[in-house]
């Protein structure tokens, strides 16, 4: 009998290439791939907006063929001062991209926060085992 | 995120609202319903919804209005939002093994996205959450953890729930080693064990008891 060759797609994208998209073309970036069966391995984390909006559109292409995402991602911890200057440093951002996207019309873009995130297919991704600061996943075809 | 704070800030300051919209999130089959059942059962002699070991059985938010809870001579006025359980996947062949035909089964799990989507949006109308999570199960999920990282962003109080500690493989501890930062009430929405607690963390942290 002939064994087939189960095949799996991991994709390593940088943080640069998702920078330069804003908000909902940067789920749609990494809701395509993940469509497509790949795994995605970010070196950043989205904010805690993007993550609900990723969710959230997960849910409206969820099919028979696409049950959802495994996602998973580890921060950079910063705890006291560093926290304080990290808030601070977030609004500022914040505001000037507001009103950057206030001057030109378009969506405001945000950076990637330093860490990990891996995002897959539900399908394929079986569990995702997490630790404060590591995780594993478990993927079957 | 700044300016929302702000007005309710000044909503709280100058008691503006008469009752707060408190949220029941966490992942599904946490028992969210099961307390908020709980909750209306103590303080309006009446059931809110349907509970069942089914994932999904919540897909509509769930609304009762003008519930009087008091605890320690102070009163607060809840709207309780028994929400449907956020989840990143969402597959109709699951419920085949709890012997739901595959027709119904999909129709079920449509509706459960659906149930997801509005669970979200809801997160920008409520004033206070309790973020349930079953203790018997690691806290550690990206749900729990975008859910908590979204409700600080937009400045909203949490009050994290362990449920189910009447089970011996209960392990609440791990929920507070997980997010030591935010207040925890141990409890079993099923007994009762404990409830008094999480009606006095309520009024405690929605900072509108009178």
């Amino acid at each position: 009998m002939k064994k087939s060759k189960m095949k799996l797609k991991i994709d390593f994208v940088s943080s640069v290439a998702l920078d330069s998209k804003t908000g909902q073309k940067r789920i749609n970036f990494i809701l395509n791939k993940v469509k497509d069966g790949s795994i995605l391995v970010v070196n950043g984390v989205l904010t805690p907006d993007e993550e609900m909006d990723l969710i959230r559109e997960t849910m409206r292409r969820v099919d028979d063929g696409f049950p959802g995402i495994e996602v998973c991602s580890l921060k950079k911890q910063v705890k006291g001062w560093g926290q304080f200057l990290a808030t601070l440093g977030n609004g500022r951002e914040k505001l000037s991209s507001s009103i950057w996207a206030g001057i030109t019309g378009n969506p405001p873009k945000t950076k990637l926060k330093t860490g990990i995130t891996l995002i897959g297919p539900a399908k394929i991704i079986k569990n995702i085992k997490k630790n404060p600061d590591s995780f594993s996943v478990l993927a079957e075809m | 995120m700044v300016f929302g704070r702000l007005v309710n800030w000044i909503r709280n300051f100058f008691r503006l609202r008469q009752d707060i919209s408190l949220g029941i999130y966490g992942c599904t089959n946490v028992g969210k319903t099961t307390l908020a059942n709980r909750i209306c059962m103590d303080w309006t002699g009446e059931e809110m919804g349907k509970v069942s070991r089914i994932p999904h059985e919540t897909r509509l938010v769930q609304k009762k209005e003008k519930v009087l809870i008091e605890s320690n001579g102070k009163k607060i006025n809840i709207n309780i939002l028994d929400m449907p359980g956020i989840a990143t996947k969402v597959d109709y062949r699951k419920f085949l093994k709890y012997k739901i035909k595959k027709r119904a089964a999909k129709k079920r799990a449509r509706e459960a996205t659906k149930g997801v989507v509005e669970a979200i949006k809801w997160l920008n109308h409520v004033d206070t959450v309790l973020a349930v999570m079953d203790a018997t199960k690691d806290p550690l999920t990206q749900v729990n953890i975008t859910l908590l990282g979204n409700l600080e962003a937009k400045g909203i109080p949490v009050i994290l729930v362990a449920n189910k500690v009447d089970l011996r493989r209960a392990k609440p501890q791990n929920i507070k080693e997980a997010f030591p930062q935010y207040p925890l009430v141990e409890i079993s929405a099923l007994r009762g064990k404990n409830i008094n607690n999480l009606y006095e963390a309520v009024i405690k942290h929605s900072r509108k008891a009178k």
